[in-house]
């Protein structure tokens, strides 16, 4: 048996489809996104469908995923935070449902893509830098200007330029790479069972090694899900924090 | 089940404020794993050499001055990376040191 661990992140098209000579095809990577985005809804929808006062269990897991969210933002962001809260809501459950259904066998991780998360960290620091404009208009430059005497600038705006620009870069790896590196991990120790359990005699019994690992790595991976997703979205929150009220830093 | 009473559910709304209250005064969010605090930190650095780098090699490439750019960003950059390693390590020192204190309070 040959060892693939990388294979399952592999992009195929399902739909071959070209457009004026570019490739849109309809790929795994789509057909998982609509399938996290349709989870998503279906959970939202049939959660609060009976809106009882009473919760039954379903209806109190969207009411705490909802109270989560509106604490975090209000904790990281203040008050005034909160008119994002539909995006910041969206964005935890999209990651959250990513993570977390990719770790079903067979399964496509969509956050495992660096051009998924990545996406979404352009767009959350373009939106932070338009946000930072409309509040405090050409103001928000001041930002980038520590505290320090005026020689010292020509060497620290640039820095905190750069410390600013890495925001996106940060933000997307970390939540990528901990999905490449948990899923990777997990197809590694799989192999292994395999491998020892055809090679015959003694070895057989090794087997039961890996698989036991892999059941301890499977428990670390769905907390690691749920910790990518809550840390994605409270960073989001504290850079629209910064946006919002223009924090020194210290 | 019968209909609850108005009174019951408004006890029932203190008492539910009361431990919220309770909770949001606790250091906010999971405390940081190893791993984690390992894993900021790199990418924290590793993002800032990149970005340097990649801004003095596109001056570089458009004004074709090699390597004269791509040294000072790379610097910059490398700059930038301790300043956000420093405050990441700042960030989680706060958690720690608000996750020590309610550890403190709550002890007889």
């Amino acid at each position: 048996m040959k060892m693939t661990p990388m294979e399952q992140f592999a992009v195929k098209p399902l739909v071959p489809l070209h457009i004026g000579g570019y490739d849109v095809s309809f790929t795994n990577q789509a057909l998982w996104m609509w399938i996290v985005v349709g989870a998503v809804s279906l959970f939202m929808t049939l959660a609060v469908r009976r809106r009882s006062l009473v919760p039954t269990r379903l209806q109190s897991m969207a009411e705490i995923s909802y109270e989560f969210v509106a604490d975090m933002i209000g904790s990281a962001a203040g008050e005034d935070g909160l008119k994002f809260f539909s995006f910041i809501f969206t964005l935890f459950m999209f990651i959250l449902f990513s993570n977390v259904l990719g770790l079903l066998p067979g399964s496509f991780t969509v956050t495992s893509q660096i051009c998924v998360t990545f996406g979404l960290a352009a767009f959350i620091i373009v939106m932070v830098i338009v946000t930072g404009f409309i509040h405090h208009g050409i103001g928000f430059l001041k930002l980038f200007v520590p505290k320090a005497p005026a020689l010292l600038l020509i060497l620290l705006v640039p820095i905190e330029l750069i410390s600013f620009m890495t925001r996106p870069i940060s933000l997307s790896v970390r939540l990528f790479a901990n999905m490449l590196a948990g899923h990777t991990m997990l197809k590694v120790f799989a192999s292994f069972v395999i491998a020892l359990g055809g090679a015959g005699g003694l070895l057989s019994a090794l087997a039961a090694a890996p698989m036991f690992l892999i059941v301890a790595i499977t428990a670390l991976e769905i907390l690691v899900a749920v910790l990518q997703a809550y840390v994605f979205a409270i960073l989001t929150c504290i850079y629209l924090n910064e946006a919002l009220h223009l924090h020194e830093h210290h | 089940m019968s209909a609850p009473k108005p009174e019951d559910l408004r006890s029932l709304g203190d008492r539910l404020d009361a431990i919220r209250r309770k909770r949001q005064a606790r250091g906010k969010g999971p405390p940081p794993t190893a791993f984690g605090i390992a894993f900021r930190f790199s990418t924290e650095m590793v993002a800032g050499l990149l970005v340097g780098g990649g801004i003095g090699y596109g001056i570089d490439w458009l004004a074709g001055t090699r390597p004269i750019f791509l040294i000072v960003f790379f610097i910059l950059g490398a700059a930038a990376g301790i300043l956000n390693v420093v405050r990441a390590a700042r960030e989680i020192n706060a958690q720690i040191a608000a996750d020590a204190d309610d550890a403190g309070d709550e002890a007889p």
